[in-house]
Order: structure tokens, then sequence, then C-alpha cells
């Protein structure tokens, strides 16, 4: 008889090797052991997606070795999310529009931020690659948006940045947003009036979660 | 005053001597095609337009660089997929509209082309080399780097996961396309004479924030040494290496890159801003030419009294080196950066960069 300790820890380690048939198999173990979802997500997956966030900022991990954790750890939410049940006086999650900058095509990066950021536990709505400044501000209001993060990888598409923190602004939208990308540094990030600067995945979440005061 | 010609100063540096001052290399490409007034699109999209945009931008400047054709997205198009020219708002570079692989299984099918004519962007560079040859000056293309071309190759992030859950099949993919950029030196060497050619290989994609040292090793590595082997046979003079980004944990492989060879050929290496010119001295300055590596962005943002100090700073680091130097950003010029920055490194160089 596997023990839910067994459980929890195996999909950790499941998410932590990258390993989705490991992380598929243990999810629907622990729905048949009776175990809380929101546990299995919380003590299991989510446990081992915090390891890999740690290994990734000391240079342990990268990119091909997590894209693979977020496969398995996709796969066990894919199978735990249709059983967790909804608590209407919990506190609403905070929301972001994610995408890329303007000109810009390169991904990778904004989809570590997502991951990372829907691992923290926050609700994401992402726009894709290549967006125009009108749209970021558009799904801000539609959306009713706490936060806005922008990535950017080429120097001729972080100009793009800037138009949507103005009119963000000249809207009086609550919506805080968030920089990163290769070319960007806090000092461009504080020229153009953004609230937040992300180095990467990990820092963007401790940013994210610093402004809307989680 | 300058006492030598751009090209007595360039010359002069691949020789081993000390020129009258530091020679500029900007990694001009887009930036030209702002300065002369024409789309980035048709920059990319027709190598004679490519070509009298850079040689415009030279002469208007006097910096020391050849023009050249060559983007980051190398490969796909060469293979068959579609790419797109940076027509739009906030482009910089062709980008790929199509992947020739999407499977595992569309490696297998893959092509690799002949190395009897130029194929994709090679058809392009091949004009902007016609026409720099005919004015004396070298042939530049593309000749690397074979893992970031194949990983624009494939789909980026499905590539990524097959290094470690189908690693013979990225090997696979890494061989064809290896195979592709030695078929196209070998074209280019018939058709100027090696010692007209100068090799460029640089990438982002084997960066330390994308893939670990250990990666390196085992996907990359075995591919440069097979292009760079040939590169020596086919005695090419002069190769142009930028490890694009943070590369640092990844020098060890570069140095025994060039141990492979014992150091023959003439390399001048341009590292991204992340690593230190004194890191680089100790460990290619004997044998190699370092080019600086000002911060691209910095150059966009900061004001030309600024970029003037990020110059000076490098070349004060780097002038020394007992191989040679060159002042060049990390990266490619940024294309959206003011008129005034070029004029930046060119007031560094002659008021910092003079040799006694």
């Amino acid at each position: 008889m596997v023990s839910k300790e067994e459980i929890l820890e195996g999909l950790a380690k499941a998410v932590i090797d990258g390993d989705e048939v490991k992380s598929e198999e243990l999810a629907k173990k622990s729905l048949e052991l009776g175990i809380d979802p929101y546990e299995a997500l919380m003590n299991g997956c989510n446990k081992g997606m915090a390891k890999v966030s740690e290994l990734y900022e000391c240079k342990e991990m990268f990119v091909p070795e997590i894209l693979l954790s977020a496969d398995a750890m996709y796969a066990a939410i894919d199978i735990l999310k249709p059983h967790l049940k909804v608590d209407a006086s919990a506190k609403k999650p905070a929301k972001v529009i994610i995408g890329v900058a303007q000109g810009d095509i390169h991904d990778i990066g904004k989809n570590l931020v997502k991951m990372m950021l829907e691992v923290a536990g926050f609700i994401l709505i992402d726009v894709g690659k290549d967006v125009p400044v009108d749209k970021f501000v558009k799904k801000a209001e539609e959306e009713d948006a706490d936060l806005v993060t922008i990535s950017a990888l080429m120097t001729t598409s972080m100009m793009y940045m800037e138009p949507v923190i103005k009119q963000l602004k000249a809207k009086n939208h609550k919506a805080k947003v968030i920089v990163g990308g290769a070319p960007i540094n806090p000092d461009f990030a504080k020229k153009i009036g953004a609230d937040g600067y992300g180095k990467d995945a990990v820092e963007a979440v401790k940013v994210a979660k610093n402004l809307i005061g989680a | 005053m300058d006492k030598m010609s751009p090209a007595e100063r360039f010359h002069a540096v691949l020789m081993g001597e000390k020129p009258d001052r530091v020679p500029i290399n900007p990694f001009i490409l887009g930036f030209a095609a702002k300065i002369v007034g024409m789309p980035l699109g048709d920059f990319y999209a027709d190598g004679n337009k490519c070509f009298e945009a850079q040689f415009m931008c030279m002469r208007l400047y006097g910096y020391e660089s050849t023009p050249m054709y060559g983007y980051a997205s190398c490969g796909p198009w060469e293979f068959g997929g579609k790419i797109g020219f940076p027509y739009g708002e906030g482009h910089s570079a062709p980008y790929v509209i199509e992947h020739p692989v999407m499977e595992i299984g569309d490696i297998d099918k893959l092509e690799v082309p002949d190395s009897d004519k130029p194929v994709g962007g090679y058809v392009e560079a091949q004009k902007v080399c016609d026409r720099c040859t005919q004015m004396g000056m070298p042939a530049i293309f593309q000749g690397g780097s074979v893992f970031t071309a194949a990983a624009v190759v494939a789909d980026t992030s499905k590539f990524l996961r097959w290094i470690k859950t189908e690693p013979k099949s990225a090997h696979a993919l890494l061989d064809k396309v290896s195979q592709m950029y030695i078929n196209q030196i070998e074209y280019f060497v018939n058709r100027y004479g090696a010692e007209k050619c100068v090799v460029f290989d640089g990438g982002p994609v084997e960066a330390n924030t994308v893939i670990s040292p250990q990666r390196f090793e085992e996907f990359a590595f075995p591919y440069m040494i097979k292009v760079h082997k040939k590169i020596r046979e086919f005695d090419i003079p002069v190769t142009l290496m930028h490890p694009c980004a943070d590369q640092n944990l990844n020098i060890p492989y570069y140095i025994k890159l060039r141990e492979s060879f014992n150091w023959k050929g003439i390399y001048a290496w341009i590292f991204g801003p992340e690593t230190p010119l004194k890191t680089q001295i100790e460990k290619f300055g004997s044998h190699d030419i370092i080019g600086g590596n000002v911060d691209p962005p910095s150059i966009q943002t900061k004001s030309y009294e600024e970029v003037v100090q990020l110059c000076k700073e490098n070349i004060e680091q780097g002038m020394n080196n007992p191989r040679g130097f060159i002042l060049c950003p990390g990266c490619e010029f940024p294309p959206l950066a003011e008129p005034i920055k070029p004029m930046a490194f060119l007031d560094a160089a002659r008021q910092f960069g003079v040799y006694k």
C-alpha cells in the first residue's frame, strides 16, 4: 500500500525529473486514494516546481530540463484540475496578462515565466508573441488584470514596452507592469516607467508577488 | 589623427602587427538599412541592397568592417522551410514562419543541400560576397553555429526537449545541419578561393541561459569541431567567432576547439557583454584577436557621452591584448540606435585607442 506522503513525494520527484508518465500515473493514483487534489497539486506538483525554480536559479537546471518538468506538471494538473473543489469564499487569485513585445517572436522565456507564475497561483492570460501595444492594453481592460508582464529579446522590440505602460497609465488602469528579457535591465525598466523588472522567470515571480502584496 | 586607412588598420591587426589605433568592427547590419533609409525587410530580402546599405554606412562612418549577410535564424530557409523578412514594426531580422522539422520523423526526411550551389540565405550572401570580392574585400559568410541552426530548423522548444528525450534524433539533426554548413562553405571556397573567405560562427541558443555546459559538450561541441576541422582543411585564414549572450560556462570548450587545431588560423572572438574582457584575454589572448563587447542595449538607450565612456573602458581593458584587439559591440549594433552612436565608437578609438 502506497502512503499519501509517498504519492506526494513521488509527484514532486516526477516533476523535478520531468517524468510525464510517472506524474500522470501518480496523479491518477492520488485520486484513487482519495487524496485532496488541491493537496496533490500544492504539496506534490508545486513543491517539485519550487525545487525546479531553485535549481534553475543556481544554474543546476536549464531550459530543456525545465520544459520537461513543465510537461510533467501540466500532465498532473490536467488530471487533478477537474476534481478541484471550488471555494467561493476564497480570495480570488491575481490575473496576469503575459506576452512578448511587438516585433518579437522569441517566446521560450515568456513561457517559462508563465509556467512559474501559474505554479505560484496566478491566473495567466497568454496573449502570445509579437503582440501589438493595443492588444496588451485591451486585454488588460477586458480581463481587469492585476499585472501585465512583457518580455522582449531584441533591442527593436523592447521599444514597444513603454507605449503599453503609457497607455495603461493614461487610462488609469490598476495593472502593474513587469518587464524582462535579454536586453532589459533595471535602469531601462525604471526609465520606461515599469513597476517591476525580472531578470529571469524566478525573479519575475518574486517581483509579481511583491507588487500584488501576496 | 588616423595614420592608416581602414583597410590597412584591419590588415595590421589580422597580421599581428600594431595598427595606428584600435580598429572598429561595429557589427552593423540592420542599422545600415535605417541609416540609408531602406526598409529593413529589403535589406535581408536582397543581397545587393544588403551590400549597398552596409557599404554606404561603412563609407559614411569610416569604420573597418566588411559587409556581410547573416542573421541568427539561419538554417530553416536552407532546408526548405519558410522565413519572413523584417518588414513589421519591432522586427529586427528574418524570422521563421515554417520550421522544416516539426516532428521527430521529419529529421529522416530532411535533405542536406549539396555543395554545388548556394541555398536559402546563401543565395543573398553570395550577392554580398560577389560585390565585396570585386572590390578587394573578403567574402564573409555564416558557418555556424550548428546548435542554434538545428534549434530553429526544428521547432525550438521541441528540439530543446529532444536533446533530453530523443538524443539520437537530435544528433541526427545536428549532423545534417553541420553538413549543410560544410557544403555551403565548400561552395564559397570554390567560388572565391579559401584565401578570400572569412567564416562567421555564432549563435545564441547554446548560451548558458538556455543549456548547461554539459549539454553544450554533448550536442554543440562535436559539430563545432566537425565544421572547424573542415575550415582548417580548406585553409580559410580568418574565422570570426561570436559566442552570443552568456556563454561563460562554455569557454572551456571554445579553448578545447582552438587546442584541437593547435591554435592554427586567425580567430577573432566577439563574446557577449556578459564575458569580461579580462577572462577572454587570459583564455585566448596569446593566440587570438579579442573583440570588445560593448553592451548593445546600452548603445541604444544611453547617451553619446555614456557610450564613449563604455567604449573607453572596453579599449583600456582590451587594447594591449597580445594578439590584437578590435572594438566591437557584444552583438549586432542595435538597428534603432541614434546615428551618432557609431561616432561614439570612432571618437573613443581616436581618443583612447591610439598605439604609441
